[in-house]
């Protein structure tokens, strides 16, 4: 290879008029300019890719922006590198800028933000509303009502915010797991890929020792509690919130010794990056790295009932009524979806009973005597006794009432009824209400002889179609399709990593106020639950229609049903990451460095990282073709009957001696890639821009005053220019025709591992939408013609890989007639018309040249 | 033509085995380090093309040893290649004269463009 280089060189000595730079630095700077269009590239295209996710309705979390953030400052971080390595010492000022520039993107990224030494375990009665951020919001609820309104909650211990930071970062823990979500790359919440990283994640939390001064607090607290067995359960800060309840996605664990009490805590934490958990999160636009799990662990409530309680009906209108769950023995199978529940609706104002629902349930967890949580099996009589009695029915509304005066919000509230009578508090939440409008969908005769079930009690409102798809293990779960309608037995909380995808869900055990139906209603998906039999009705069934609002299960899709139905989803706004995202693009992507002529047109104006690959581009060009008006040596200025002013460098073989240091004519070209572009630029003469109507002439004019860059003096500045730079098998072209900005480059030699063609272009006169429409139509064109095409907004990137060189300049062929032949076409993207009547010239036109350039393999004959 | 020499250094032996099976593929001869240390050894012992580093590694890490590698050959171009995306981490690489920063997951095909810019830059660098 060496000995290649030297011939190249002295060739270069030949050609080269001006002696001041030796062959070696001028191809060191070539191969510079080379890696920085190269780096410019890749980087406008990540920029665009950002942008447009920042317009999309796809899911994403903060490890894509983390991501594509620190790829897309790699490629900057590379420019500057190349551009200083191409003039040594005169733009280090470049540095400064962009760390300046990144050390904002970093603040705008920055999660977990406010922290605050505190202890590491807080007992229940130093515990208020205050504490949340430090002990999650289910304990400093409680322990604001328990010092509030003197309610009976557990006794127990909150694990703090503090003891989960030094978790996180004792061993790195925090790091790693970042950097497991990075290679995971489950942004598309693909169910496979976020159980495998859930089992990456938890096998690691559990692999991490606890500090050790960590351990010695909780011990004790467990310690003064009398080291009993305690029930410890999830408090993240940010649970529980009104539009994010994360209701049952995280862990709790009953019963727990106090010398299991660190893998509990372990397994909570790692409850935080549950398949569940993180499908919620990636479809709530919640920041992974920004939620704190805290602990709560409680004296287990010897309860003989329990149950969940919401001071207002969580669907449909506020009917001044509250709705009691009970369960006998510990509430944990109301809150999972697993059993029956007895229902009282109790009046608010006078506290009168107003219904009674008396179900038959088939099993109770209770506390042994050693204090584990055992499922036990109810038979005979049992099974139909109400769970408590009317009398506690009244005291649990009266209490509940307290507390939502207190907060000032509707409640959702767990509670037990202990042996001694004492109802105690488990939990409380606000209650997200989902109103629901059942005057205004109509149901035809025709849609009800379709009826097939109506058991079910609507859980959450709405209409929607889909095949049937019945659950039972976590392989079904894979296998869920999207769109499908979800059938299960039990309203399982895990279910809830579906419901982004589910059309609808119909189970047939669990309650209206389980974990299941609380997400269902956030993500707006109709839901029946307690529908008995569905499983026996609906197997072997292949569409079906769910009317959440009524209950009812049709055969089939339900048109007229479904057309009533307005946009499913219920609206989260703008999301938390996005927002991250939008604010980290403010460093990103605006461009503010357009006039390479202005005094401002420096490193400290830089004020984007677009900016900065702004200028080193400009800045590079300039390095490897002009100095102020006058070229740098090894430019040549490329002379014949031309259209336009080319200016061309060779960094080896790309042409023969022309014995002119300053011009140099066509047929002194030797490199293939170059001269198959030639051909495709030249062959058929670009027949002018197209007649424009008013139209598209107004969003000419509107784009120019709203962009500087277009202001005609800016843009003949470097428009209308283009600088090749060739090699034997290379060519690459950089230009500017009129508004739009292209990148064209090939290597077609013998190896088809190396070889590649690429085109690039982006921009235009006309308004947005039109220049869209020209990027689709030359997508498509190259599409045909073997390139794989990536285009975002206006930008459009094609690419072409591993083929033989003949094929890579087929490729530059086509680009270089593309590349002439769409000039200005934007202006007229409107038109269907004109769109057609594009598409047939531009595919006859090729078809054109190919063959020509066929003809020309087989004589070989010299070009133009 | 030549093969390309390649020493992959990651401390995750399952990430090793995969890149470096797609590599031979493409007439790329593999050496495998999973330490730091162990890649010094080696970038003293042998030559290599280029040298694909992850950052996070027991012992020794990443940055530390391309600042060790370069002071052994500072031609010698370093790809670092990581699961971390640390904006610190990615300055300090290139302070220290890394040839590009990677991002894992990253394709093999671009993964390999990378190596032979790498090369190519290097053989320029030196003609």
């Amino acid at each position: 290879m060496a000995g290649i280089l030297k011939t190249v060189c002295n060739l270069i000595r030949g050609t080269s008029a001006k002696k001041d730079q030796s062959p070696e630095d001028f191809l060191a700077k070539s191969e510079n300019f080379r890696l920085l269009l190269a780096a410019n590239n890749r980087t406008l295209e990540l920029m665009s890719e950002m942008t447009a996710q920042s317009l999309s309705d796809q899911t994403f979390g903060m490890a894509y922006i983390r991501g594509m953030s620190v790829r897309i400052e790699a490629g900057v971080r590379q420019m500057v590198q190349r551009l200083c390595l191409m003039r040594p010492g005169k733009y280090d000022g470049l540095k400064d800028a962009c760390d300046r520039i990144v050390a904002k993107l970093e603040e705008a990224l920055d999660g977990r933000g406010d922290r605050h030494a505190c202890s590491l375990v807080l007992g229940i009665e130093r515990i208020n509303a205050g504490s949340i951020s430090e002990v999650g919001s289910k304990m400093a609820m409680l322990g604001e009502i328990r010092s509030e309104l003197g309610l009976h909650v557990p006794q127990g211990f909150s694990i703090t915010a503090s003891a989960f930071h030094l978790f996180m970062e004792s061993g790195g823990l925090d790091d790693e797991i970042n950097r497991l979500i990075q290679i995971c790359d489950c942004d598309g919440g693909s169910l496979e890929k976020l159980l495998e990283l859930e089992d990456r994640i938890q096998k690691m939390i559990e692999a991490v020792e606890i500090p050790l001064v960590m351990e010695r607090e909780i011990f004790k607290e467990s310690e003064r509690l009398g080291n009993v067995r305690l029930a410890v359960r999830s408090s993240a800060v940010g649970e529980d919130s009104e539009h994010a309840s994360f209701a049952g996605q995280f862990r709790s664990e009953l019963g727990v010794k106090a010398d299991d009490l660190l893998g509990a805590y372990r397994k909570i934490v790692a409850s935080l990056y549950s398949t569940t958990a993180m499908a919620y999160r990636l479809n709530h636009g919640l920041r992974e790295d920004d939620m704190v799990m805290c602990v709560g662990c409680l004296e287990v409530v010897d309860a003989m009932a329990g149950g969940v309680l919401y001071t207002r009906p969580p669907i449909g209108d506020d009917d001044g009524r509250l709705v009691i769950n009970a369960v006998p023995g510990l509430p944990c199978s109301v809150v999972n979806g697993s059993s029956s529940v007895d229902i009282w609706v109790i009046d608010r104002d006078s506290l009168t009973i107003c219904d009674t629902e008396v179900a038959e349930k088939e099993l109770r967890y209770v506390q042994t005597s050693s204090g584990r949580v055992r499922r036990e099996r109810l038979y005979g009589d049992m099974r139909f006794e109400p769970s408590i009695s009317d009398k506690v029915a009244k005291k649990l509304a009266k209490t509940a009432l307290r507390i939502e005066e207190h907060f000032k919000r509707p409640q959702d509230i767990e509670w037990a009824l202990d042996r001694d009578g004492r109802i105690f508090i488990l939990q409380c939440r606000p209650l997200s209400v989902c109103g629901v409008n059942t005057s205004s969908v109509s149901e035809s005769t025709e849609d009800r002889a379709f009826a097939i079930l109506s058991s079910g009690v609507s859980a959450s409102p709405g209409i929607a179609a889909g095949y049937v798809f019945f659950v039972q293990t976590d392989d079904d779960m894979a296998r869920f399709p999207d769109g499908g309608v979800l059938l299960s037995r039990n309203a399982r909380p895990q279910l809830a990593a579906l419901l982004p995808r589910a059309a609808a869900v119909i189970t047939e055990f669990g309650s209206s106020v389980g974990h299941l139906a609380n997400v269902a209603r956030e993500f707006g998906v109709p839901a029946l639950i307690g529908a008995s039999e569905a499983v026996e009705r609906l197997s072997g069934v292949s569409v079906v229609t769910v009317n959440g609002d009524t209950g009812t299960v049709y055969l089939g899709r339900r048109k007229e049903l479904l057309k009533q139905v307005k946009e499913r989803r219920s609206d989260f706004g703008e999301s938390e990451v996005k927002s991250v995202l939008n604010q980290v693009l403010q460093h990103i992507t605006p461009l503010s460095l357009t006039d390479p002529n202005s005094p401002d047109f420096k490193p400290e104006s830089c004020a984007s990282l677009h900016d900065i690959t702004r200028y080193c581009h400009e800045k590079a060009v300039a390095e490897m073709f002009m100095h102020g008006r006058r070229p740098v040596a090894n430019a040549r200025r490329l002379v014949g009957d031309l259209p336009m002013r080319y200016w061309l460098v060779d960094i080896g073989g790309g042409t023969v001696n022309s014995g002119d240091g300053k011009y140099i004519g066509l047929e002194y070209i030797r490199s293939n890639a170059m001269k198959a572009l030639w051909k495709g630029m030249t062959a058929i003469p670009w027949e002018g821009p197209p007649p424009v109507n008013a139209g598209g002439l107004a969003s000419i004019i509107s784009q120019a005053a709203s962009n500087p860059a277009l202001v005609p003096g800016v843009a003949n500045d470097m428009g209308e220019r283009s600088y090749f730079i060739v090699g034997t098998n290379y060519c690459n072209l950089q230009s500017r025709f009129g508004f739009h900005f292209c990148t064209v480059e090939g290597f077609a030699g013998e190896d088809p591992d190396r070889n590649y063609a690429l085109f690039q272009f982006k921009g235009g006169g006309a308004d947005p939408v039109r220049r869209q429409n020209r990027s689709h139509l030359v997508g498509e064109a190259l599409e045909r013609h073997g390139f794989i095409v990536t285009i975002r907004n206006d930008a459009l990137f094609a690419r072409m890989e591993g083929v033989s060189g003949e094929a890579v300049e087929r490729a530059l062929a086509v680009v270089g007639y593309m590349l002439i032949h769409t000039r200005q076409i934007d202006m007229v993207m409107s038109d269907q018309s004109a769109v057609r009547h594009y598409q047939e010239k531009f595919d006859r036109d090729i078809e054109y040249i190919l063959s020509h350039l066929s003809s020309e393999y087989i004589d070989r004959g010299q070009l133009s | 033509m030549k093969k390309i020499r390649l020493l992959l250094v990651d401390d995750e032996s399952d990430f090793l085995t995969a890149y470096s099976r797609r590599f031979v593929r493409r007439n790329a001869e593999i050496s495998l380090a999973t330490s730091g240390e162990e890649a010094i050894e080696k970038v003293i012992a042998n030559s290599y093309d280029v040298v694909i580093l992850d950052v996070m590694m027991p012992g020794m890490n990443g940055i530390e040893t391309l600042r060790r590698i370069k002071a052994i050959d500072s031609s010698l171009p370093v790809i670092i290649l990581t699961g971390h995306a640390d904006s610190k981490v990615l300055g300090e690489g290139m302070e220290c004269g890394a040839f590009d920063y990677l991002l894992k997951p990253v394709g093999t095909d671009e993964l390999y463009f990378k190596v032979l810019d790498a090369v190519r830059a290097r053989q320029f660098a030196t003609a």
